[in-house]
C-alpha cells in the first residue's frame, strides 16, 4: 500500500512533462495487451476457419462430382440431385461456405464443357447462388459489384445481362472492365460494340483479357474493325491493332495505310508490325520512299518488315543501310541482304575496306 | 568556456533530440495510416482479379528473368528449375554466370543438356566481355532457359549484360539464390498492365525470410519461423519494412528502393538510363533513384509500384558477423546514392520525390545512426556532468521503447490480416515475445553496422574495392 | 486381367478428382499427382499403362514429364496432356517430344474417356 501511495504521491508532484509521458506509456501499454490478446483470437479463428475450409471443401468436392455424375442421360433432374441441391442450399446461406461452393464450381467450370458445364450452371441456379450474385450488384461497394459480375461472367449467366449493362459506364475502371469481360464472353464480337463510344482508357490489362477471352471461341467470325482502327481513342486503335493481326483482317489494309501517318508514334511502330503479318507490299514502297523521315523505331519494324516481304529489287536500299548507326538494323540489313544476295554478302565479308561491324558480319555468316 | 555557454548547448541539443525524436514518431504514425489505408484498397482490388487469362495469353507482355550467378554451384541445378516452373507463358530465364571459379556451369549444361549457341550481344550497356559464351538447351522442354558464361565484374555489371541481350519489354532482376513462387511474375506484371494514365517504370516485391522454411525441390512447401533470435528477428523488422513502409511509400509514389532481389523494371527506361551502376555496392537502390531522376528530368508521368504478395523467399543471414557486414553494405549503398544524386534533395522541380521522399531518406534512415551515436554520446556527457534528470530520461526511454513494440504489433498485424503466412500454432505468442526483444537483438548490431559502414566509407577506401571485386550473391 | 493404371498429373485438385471418379468408373487404377515432380515420382514407381498431363504445373511442367520419361526413363507410354487456350506452341512442343494426344481445355470427361480407350487399346 504504502509503495502504491508513493508512486501517486510521485505522480502528483512530477512535472506535467513526465505525467503526459507516464499517460502515454499506460495507454500504450494497455493497447499492447489488448492488441495481443485480440492477436491471439484473430489467429485462432483464422486457423480454425483454414481447418474448417479445407474439410469442407473435400466433402463438398465429393458431394459435388456425385451430382454430376448422376444426372441422366436426358438432362432430367432425380431424386439423389434434389437431396444434394437441398444440401448444398442450406450451406449457401453461409457466406464462407457459399465462397468454398463457388471456388469448387468454378475450378470444374473452367475445365470441362457439354453436359458437364450445363449442369453445373443448373446447379448454380437452383442452389441459389445466382440470387446471391445478383444481389452484390445492388452492394453500394464497387469492388463487391465488380466480383458479382465476375461471377456472373465465370459461370456465363446470360440470364442476367439487362442487370449488368448499365454497368458500363460505372465511374470506377474496374467495374467497367468486369462488365466489358462479361459482354465478351456472353456475346463474343458483339460484346465489344462499347469500344465504339469508349472515351477512357482501355488497360492493356483489360485488352489481354479482352482477346484471351474471344480466342477462347471456336467461333472465329469477327466483325468489321475498321471504325475502332479510325477511333480518336488511342487504346482503342491500339486494340484494334491487335485484332487485325490475330484476326488477319486484310480488308483492313487501306484504313492501316492511312494510320502510318497516325500522330502517335507507338500506333505507327504497331502498324508496321501488324502490315508485316499482312504482308502489306503497298506499305512497303511507301515506307522505303519516306525511310529517312521515319522515327528509328519505326524504322526498326520496317526492317523487320523488309526481312518478311524483301524482293531483289530492294537490294539497293538494304546496301544502302547496312552501316546504319542503329545495331539491329545493322544486323536485319545484313540478314537480309545475305538472303537476296549471297554472293555480295559474302564479297562484303572479304572486303577489307567496309566499315560494318564485324562481329555482326560474323555472326550472320554464321547463321 | 563557463558553466552557462555550457547549460545552453546542452540545451539546445537536447531540443534538437526532443524533435528529431518527435518527427520520427510521427512520421512513423502516419506512415502506418497511409499504409493501413493502401493495403485495405490493395485487397479489395484482388479480391475478384481474375489471373488466368493472363497468365496464360500469349499476348500479354514478354518477360525475361535475369539471374546473375557468382559461385553457386550447390544450390543452381535447382534454382533455375525453380525459376523455369513459373506460371506465365511469355518468359524467358537468363542466368549469368559471373566468372564463377566453381563448376556452376559444367553442372548446368550437364543438368539441362545445354549446348553452345552462336550468339551476338548489343552492347547497349558496357559491360565486361563473355568467357565461355552462350549456352541453350538441347531439349525442347527447357527452350526457355538460355545460361550465359561471362568475366567477373560483379552483381551490376552482370545484370547489365543480361539488359543487353533481353528481348523481352520487361525484365525481372532477381538474386539466383531467391525462390520465386510460381504466379509471382503474373502478380508482378500486373501494375504496369493496370495503369494508364502513367508509365510505370518498375515494381517492386517483398522478400521473405526462407531460413528453416521446408522448400523440396524449389518448392515452398511448409512455412516455419527458425529458432535463431536473429533471424526471426529479421523477419519483425521485414515485416514492418515491407508491409508498412513500403506500402506507404508506394501510396505516395515515393518508393526509392527495390529490393535487388527481386523486381521487374521496364527494359527500355533502365536502358535508356545507362543500367546498373557498377561503381556502387548500392546499385539495386542506385538504379530506381536514376531512373526516377530520368523521368522527372523528361517531364514525363511515371509511377513506381509494388507488391505486396509473399512471391519472393530467401536465406537471411543467421549469424551476426555476416548480418553485420551485409548491413555495413547495406549502409554504404544508400550513401553514395544520395550523395550521387545529391542534386535531387530539396529540389522543387522534381516534385515530392525531392521534397519528401529524398529528404525522408536522408535524415530518418541515413542521418538517423549518426545522430543516434550523438545522442549516445550527449547522454554519456550528461552523465559525467551529473546533469542527467533521470526521471526524464528513463521515462522517455521506455515511452520510445512501448512505442518500438506497439509499432511492430501493428506490423503483425497487417501480416495476419493479409498474407498470414506464419500459420502455425503456438507461433503468435513467438512473434509478440519477439516485438518486445527485438529492439535489443538486433538494432544495436543494426547500429554498429551502420557506423561501420560509415566509417569505411569515408577512411577505408580499400576496403570498399575489396568487397565490390568480390561481389558476387555470395554474401547476401 | 489386371487393371489399367493410369498416372493423372493435375493441379486442379477438384478436376482431378472428377476424372478419377469416372476413369475409376471405367475399371482403370488411377493415381493422382499434384505437380510434374509428383507425377515423375509415380511414374517411377508405378510404371502405369497411359499417363495424363497437364502442361502447365507448379515446379515441373508436363513438357518436363514428358522429356523424362521419353528421354530418360526410355519408355513409350502413351501420354495426353491437357491444355489450355493459348497454349498452342506447348502443345506442338509436347507432340515433338512425343504425347500422342492432347486436349484442349475445357474439355468433356466422355471424350477423355473415349480417347483413354483408343489409346490402351
Amino acid at each position: 500500500m504504502a509503495t502504491y501511495q508513493y508512486f501517486i504521491d510521485y505522480f502528483n508532484e512530477a512535472p506535467s512533462l513526465i505525467k503526459l509521458a507516464w499517460v502515454t506509456i499506460c495507454i500504450l501499454f494497455t493497447a499492447i495487451v489488448i492488441l495481443t490478446i485480440y492477436l491471439k483470437l484473430i489467429r485462432t479463428a483464422l486457423r480454425k476457419k483454414n481447418t474448417e475450409s479445407a474439410k469442407f471443401k473435400a466433402e463438398y468436392e465429393a458431394t459435388l462430382i456425385e451430382y454430376l455424375y448422376s444426372g441422366s442421360e436426358n438432362g432430367d433432374i432425380n431424386d439423389l440431385q434434389i437431396a444434394t441441391i437441398e444440401k448444398l442450399k442450406t450451406s449457401v446461406h453461409i457466406k464462407s461456405k457459399r465462397k468454398i461452393i463457388i471456388s469448387i464450381l468454378y475450378n470444374l467450370m473452367n475445365e470441362v464443357s457439354g453436359e458437364m458445364s450445363d449442369s453445373i450452371k443448373t446447379l448454380y441456379f437452383k442452389t441459389g447462388l445466382y440470387n446471391y450474385a445478383l444481389s452484390r450488384l445492388e452492394n453500394k461497394n464497387w469492388y463487391i459489384i465488380a466480383k458479382g459480375i465476375g461471377e456472373l461472367t465465370r459461370f456465363k449467366i446470360e440470364e442476367a445481362h439487362d442487370l449488368v449493362v448499365p454497368f458500363i459506364k460505372h465511374p470506377r475502371h474496374e467495374v467497367r472492365k468486369e462488365t466489358q469481360l462479361y459482354m465478351v464472353n456472353m456475346f463474343r464480337f458483339n460484346g465489344l460494340t462499347f469500344l465504339n463510344d469508349l472515351k477512357e482508357p482501355l488497360s492493356e490489362w483489360a485488352q489481354v483479357q479482352l482477346l484471351e477471352t474471344l480466342q477462347k471461341f471456336d467461333d472465329q467470325q469477327i466483325c468489321d474493325i475498321k471504325p475502332w482502327l479510325k477511333s480518336t481513342n488511342n487504346s482503342v486503335v491500339l486494340f484494334a491493332l491487335k485484332l487485325a493481326k490475330i484476326y488477319n483482317q486484310f480488308e483492313t489494309k487501306d484504313t492501316l495505310m492511312e494510320l502510318l501517318s497516325h500522330p502517335i508514334k507507338e500506333i505507327r511502330v504497331k502498324v508496321i508490325r501488324v502490315l508485316t503479318n499482312l504482308y502489306g507490299i503497298e506499305a512497303k514502297e511507301m515506307l522505303k520512299a519516306n525511310f529517312n523521315e521515319l522515327s528509328l523505331e519505326e524504322q526498326i519494324s520496317f526492317f523487320g518488315l523488309l526481312e518478311k516481304l524483301v524482293v531483289p529489287s530492294d537490294e539497293p536500299f538494304i546496301e544502302k543501310h547496312l552501316f546504319h548507326k542503329n545495331f539491329e538494323i545493322q544486323l536485319l540489313a545484313l540478314k537480309i541482304l545475305k538472303s537476296i544476295n549471297l554472293d555480295k554478302f559474302m564479297g562484303l565479308s572479304k572486303s577489307p575496306k567496309n566499315k560494318s561491324n564485324k562481329k555482326i558480319l560474323k555472326f550472320v555468316t554464321n547463321i | 568556456m563557463d558553466t552557462s555557454t555550457v547549460k545552453i548547448i546542452l540545451q539546445i541539443l537536447h531540443y534538437l533530440f526532443f524533435g528529431y525524436a518527435f518527427a520520427a514518431i510521427t512520421s512513423y504514425i502516419i506512415l502506418s495510416i497511409i499504409s493501413g489505408k493502401e493495403t485495405i484498397e490493395y485487397l479489395k482490388k484482388n479480391s475478384f482479379v481474375n489471373y488466368k487469362d493472363i497468365l496464360s495469353s500469349t499476348m500479354s507482355p514478354s518477360i525475361t528473368i535475369i539471374a546473375p550467378a557468382y559461385n553457386e554451384s550447390l544450390n543452381v541445378v535447382e534454382n533455375v528449375r525453380s525459376l523455369l516452373s513459373n506460371h506465365y507463358v511469355n518468359y524467358n530465364v537468363i542466368i549469368i554466370n559471373d566468372g564463377s571459379t566453381d563448376n556452376s556451369l559444367e553442372k548446368l549444361i550437364e543438368a539441362y543438356d545445354l549446348e553452345k549457341v552462336d550468339f551476338i550481344i548489343n552492347e547497349k550497356i558496357k559491360t565486361q566481355p563473355l568467357r565461355a559464351g552462350v549456352f541453350k538447351s538441347k531439349n525442347p522442354a527447357f527452350e526457355k532457359l538460355m545460361i550465359v558464361d561471362k568475366e567477373n565484374g560483379g552483381k551490376a555489371d552482370t545484370l547489365n549484360m543480361g539488359l543487353n541481350i533481353s528481348k523481352s519489354k520487361y525484365v525481372a532482376c532477381i538474386d539466383v539464390d531467391c525462390l520465386l513462387l510460381e504466379d509471382a511474375l503474373q502478380k508482378m506484371i500486373k501494375p504496369f498492365l493496370e495503369e494508364t494514365d502513367a508509365k510505370v517504370i518498375a515494381t517492386g516485391g517483398v522478400i521473405r525470410i526462407a531460413n528453416s522454411c521446408i522448400i523440396r525441390g524449389g518448392k515452398l512447401i511448409d512455412v516455419n519461423l527458425p529458432k535463431k533470435l536473429l533471424v526471426q528477428s529479421q523477419i519483425l523488422e521485414y515485416l514492418r519494412a515491407f508491409l508498412l513502409g513500403r506500402m506507404a511509400w508506394s501510396r505516395l509514389n515515393g518508393l526509392l528502393v527495390i529490393s535487388g532481389a527481386f523486381g521487374i523494371f521496364d527494359k527500355e527506361t533502365a536502358i535508356a538510363v545507362g543500367g546498373y551502376d557498377t561503381k556502387t555496392v548500392g546499385e539495386d537502390m542506385e538504379i530506381i533513384v536514376r531512373m526516377r531522376r530520368y523521368m522527372e528530368e523528361k517531364n514525363e508521368k511515371y509511377k513506381v509500384s509494388y507488391i505486396p504478395d509473399p512471391l519472393c523467399w530467401t536465406e537471411a543471414p543467421d549469424n551476426y558477423k555476416i548480418f553485420i557486414s551485409q548491413r555495413n553494405r547495406w549502409t554504404r549503398g544508400t550513401i553514395e546514392t544520395l550523395k550521387k544524386h545529391r542534386k535531387i534533395g530539396f529540389n522543387r522541380n522534381y516534385g515530392s520525390f525531392g521534397m519528401l521522399s529524398y529528404p525522408y531518406w536522408l535524415i530518418f534512415e541515413r542521418l538517423a545512426p549518426i545522430i543516434e551515436v550523438i545522442g549516445i554520446v550527449y547522454f554519456a556527457i550528461l552523465i559525467i556532468l551529473k546533469e542527467v534528470r533521470w526521471e526524464y530520461a528513463l521515462s522517455f526511454l521506455l515511452l520510445a521503447y512501448i512505442f518500438s513494440v506497439l509499432f511492430s504489433i501493428i506490423a503483425l498485424y497487417s501480416e495476419e490480416l493479409t498474407f498470414h503466412q506464419y500459420k502455425k500454432k503456438g507461433t503468435g505468442y513467438k512473434l509478440v515475445l519477439l516485438t518486445a526483444l527485438e529492439p535489443f537483438v538486433l538494432h544495436p548490431f543494426i547500429l554498429y553496422a551502420a557506423i561501420k559502414g560509415n566509417y569505411d566509407y569515408y577512411f577505408n577506401k580499400k576496403k570498399k574495392w575489396g568487397v565490390m571485386q568480390r561481389k558476387g550473391l555470395a554474401s547476401t | 486381367m489386371s487393371k489399367n493404371k493410369i498416372v493423372l498429373a493435375e493441379d486442379n485438385s477438384t478436376l482431378s478428382l472428377l476424372l478419377k471418379f469416372r476413369l475409376e468408373k471405367e475399371g482403370y487404377d488411377l493415381f493422382i499427382a499434384k505437380d510434374g515432380r509428383e507425377a515423375i515420382d509415380l511414374i517411377e514407381k508405378e510404371t502405369p499403362d497411359l499417363i495424363l498431363t497437364d502442361i502447365m504445373m507448379p515446379f515441373v511442367s508436363g513438357l518436363e514429364v514428358i522429356s523424362h520419361l521419353r528421354l530418360k526413363l526410355d519408355l513409350d507410354t502413351p501420354i495426353i496432356v491437357f491444355s489450355s487456350a493459348g497454349q498452342e506452341e506447348m502443345v506442338i512442343k509436347a507432340f515433338n517430344l512425343g504425347a500422342n494426344d492432347f486436349m484442349g481445355k475445357p474439355f468433356s470427361p466422355n471424350e477423355l474417356i473415349i480417347r483413354v480407350k483408343r489409346l490402351l487399346n
